[in-house]
């Protein structure tokens, strides 16, 4: 701890947490592990299909009206690896609440995200605490996943232009690369995306690039298995590209979509109280 | 003898070595205050800004200061602070831990720095437990207590009496929570510190943070910084045996190395050209003279005088003027710096705010030191003497015929 100017220093290493941890961009996978790939004709009955059109569709796709999943995540640092495993709730694009239940040191934190607000519950403290604005870049648990990796779901979609760069096949379907460049003026912290879909609405893969186009880290489909009736990318993988050794796997192990889920869960009372 | 024949030749043309002594003593005592003044304003800077919260120096774990993770810690904190106070330069050590965590106050929550602290030992090497603006600072009976900065309490609306929360990650990697009372406001006037720091004793702050034991850091602290850095190889060694580091105050404010580096080869530059265009002045004098006592070198030729003793003669009037003009530069200077030293240079109050960012005090003192008021005159004398050689090699040529019949 230094001061004073040094705090340009306290900063610089929040800067490089946040380059680390801040994430956006397809949320709702972590926050509940809800991406549905709701079964749609394939896109690959279209002559060209269009890249947001392909993006939209997938994101429509995962996004269930609503889904509940239990997932195992393992952090692993070239030290060493935990796994803990949580229960995810979403709703909608934007609604999510998980709670850890393994091990027993983690269990019953618990994080709420509703539109851009987030809290996070301690069962030590018994107490919810907001989480402010600024501090949703910072690692979520732990993980190379942020509390903003929870929310904003849909800003590849709002915030960004999207072209196919390149096309391909993947376990007998047709896949897409997708370019997805911000918006002119758009709050986004990317300088580039890259997202490669397959025909059906599975995601494939995302890379993010910083503001000088150098990628930065990177999120793998490594499984995809029929879950809740549907094929689903089952395993995930974000890799800090800048920091080797370091990388967050979700593994999902049960997921249910589109199943009717009380208002009560989605509440601030509920995070502390749970009846879930 | 050449040296007497010098002295009388000064004395011979006493207005022109007046005129000479007095722009180099002039430019001596310029060069003397205000190396002090720089020096003295940087003495300030660095002691003001580290005694508020980092201490003189630290002993650290290897590699913390780039990464300051909590789980790079010094197991027998206690033992070594007591090991190194007894180290000579040294006035006291106190262990300490840091994390970064969110406090929070109802819907209310912040981003802050917390530093674990023995209360009993804080005070003894920084001055921030005697900056409360409200309430009292952390005792040793405490345990759930905390301090915080006066903008970060007012950030978060709370008082002392309140509680706040505390969340942040652990060093087991689970979440580390807590809840603290205030107890105490501190109000330091470097704003960063008074919005993003707060203060709770380093017992709790293991248990929250699920330390196993000791601390991320010692902090040290002398009778003055300079005695603390002479302390360092001693302080090093210590720290070498436990497989930790020494960080001096360059690595605990390299924003304030990097200020004071860009300011001083700045003023160098400025000093500098001082330098060269006095230098230049004074040789042209010189070489005056010679052009004008070209007849009497021919008849000390003719008399039988080789042409280098000239020459060296010379080269002697010439470094004889510069180290008696400095001397009185010094001692000029040197009265000047050292009346101000007592007395101070106010700044006003703009300035003065602006000072009290950077953690200096509203009146500036310059400090005297040996190299404040030599390094200047040094480097003027070393600049005519080398500058020398150009009527000496002129004298070297003479012939004595020649000269004699010069004008």
């Amino acid at each position: 701890m230094q001061f004073g100017m040094h705090i340009d220093r306290t900063d610089g290493r929040a800067q490089r947490r946040t380059a680390g941890a801040d994430r956006r961009g397809f949320c709702a996978l972590l926050a509940a592990g809800a991406f549905a790939a709701v079964a749609l004709p394939p896109l690959t009955a279209l002559a060209a299909p269009e890249a947001t059109a392909l993006l939209q569709r997938a994101y429509d796709n995962w996004r269930s009206k609503s889904s509940k999943t239990t997932t195992r995540m393992t952090i692993h640092r070239p030290t060493w690896e935990r796994t803990l495993t949580m229960k995810g709730y979403s709703r909608g694009m934007r609604d999510a609440l998980v709670r850890f239940v393994a091990p027993p040191r983690d269990a019953g934190n618990a994080t709420l995200k509703l539109g851009n607000r987030t809290w996070v519950f301690n069962p030590k403290l018994n107490q919810v605490v907001k989480l402010p604005a600024s501090l949703l870049g910072q690692s979520w648990m732990g993980s190379d996943f942020s509390y903003n990796d929870l929310s904003r779901a849909d800003d590849v979609l709002r915030n960004y232009t999207h072209r196919i760069i390149a096309t391909g096949s993947a376990g007998g379907h047709k896949s897409y690369t997708i370019e997805a460049m911000p918006k002119a003026g758009a709050p986004v912290v990317w300088g580039k995306q890259v997202v490669k879909v397959r025909d059906d609405g599975i995601l494939l893969g995302v890379t993010y690039y910083d503001q000088d186009m150098k990628p930065v880290r990177e999120m793998t489909t490594d499984r995809i298995r029929t879950l809740g009736g549907r094929p689903y990318p089952a395993v995930l993988t974000m890799k800090n590209l800048a920091e080797p050794g370091k990388w967050t796997r979700l593994e999902t192990r049960e997921a249910q979509f589109d199943i009717p889920l009380p208002d009560y869960l989605f509440t601030r009372s509920n995070l502390s109280n749970p009846r879930d | 003898m050449l040296l007497s024949l010098a002295w009388r030749n000064l004395w011979r043309q006493r207005t022109r070595t007046v005129l000479s002594l007095v722009s180099i003593a002039f430019t001596c005592m310029l060069l003397v205050f205000m190396l002090s003044m720089q020096l003295g304003s940087y003495r300030a800077m660095k002691t003001n800004t580290l005694n508020v919260l980092d201490g003189f120096a630290q002993v650290q774990p290897e590699g913390y200061a780039d990464d300051p993770d909590m789980t790079r810690f010094i197991p027998d904190a206690q033992a070594l602070a007591a090991r190194l106070e007894r180290v000579d330069g040294i006035s006291a050590a106190t262990p300490r831990a840091s994390a970064f965590v969110i406090l929070a106050n109802g819907e209310t929550s912040y981003g802050a720095a917390v530093i674990g602290v023995d209360p009993a030992r804080e005070g003894k090497v920084t001055r921030l437990p005697s900056m409360l603006s409200a309430g009292r600072y952390l005792a040793p009976a405490d345990a759930d207590a905390v301090v915080l900065g006066d903008v970060l309490a007012r950030n978060l609306g709370v008082a002392p009496g309140d509680r706040v929360t505390l969340l942040g990650s652990a060093a087991d990697r689970t979440v580390a929570a807590d809840s603290l009372r205030v107890v105490g406001l501190f109000h330091s006037g470097i704003v960063q510190i008074d919005r993003q720091f707060a203060q709770m004793p380093l017992a709790r702050f293991r248990d929250t943070f699920a330390m196993p034991g000791g601390a991320n850091v010692i902090a040290l602290s002398g009778p003055t910084l300079a005695r603390v850095n002479r302390a360092l190889p001693e302080v090093r060694a210590i720290a070498r045996a436990k497989g930790l580091v020494a960080a001096d105050w360059t690595v605990l404010q390299p924003a304030l190395r990097d200020a004071i580096t860009l300011d001083a080869s700045t003023s160098s530059a400025f000093y500098a050209s001082l330098v060269v265009v006095v230098v230049f002045i004074i040789l042209n004098t010189l070489y005056m003279s010679v052009l004008e006592r070209t007849r009497e070198f021919g008849v000390l030729l003719a008399v039988g005088m080789r042409p280098a003793p000239i020459g060296r003669m010379m080269w002697i009037e010439l470094i004889l003027m510069a180290a008696l003009g400095s001397a009185i530069g010094i001692l000029l200077g040197s009265a000047v710096t050292l009346f101000l030293e007592g007395y101070g240079i106010p700044l006003g109050r703009n300035l003065g705010g602006l000072m009290a960012e950077f953690g200096l005090p509203s009146r500036l003192y310059p400090h005297l030191s040996p190299i404040s008021a030599l390094a200047g005159p040094l480097v003027l004398i070393a600049a005519v003497s080398i500058g020398g050689v150009v009527p000496y090699l002129r004298i070297l040529r003479l012939e004595p015929i020649a000269a004699m019949g010069a004008a």
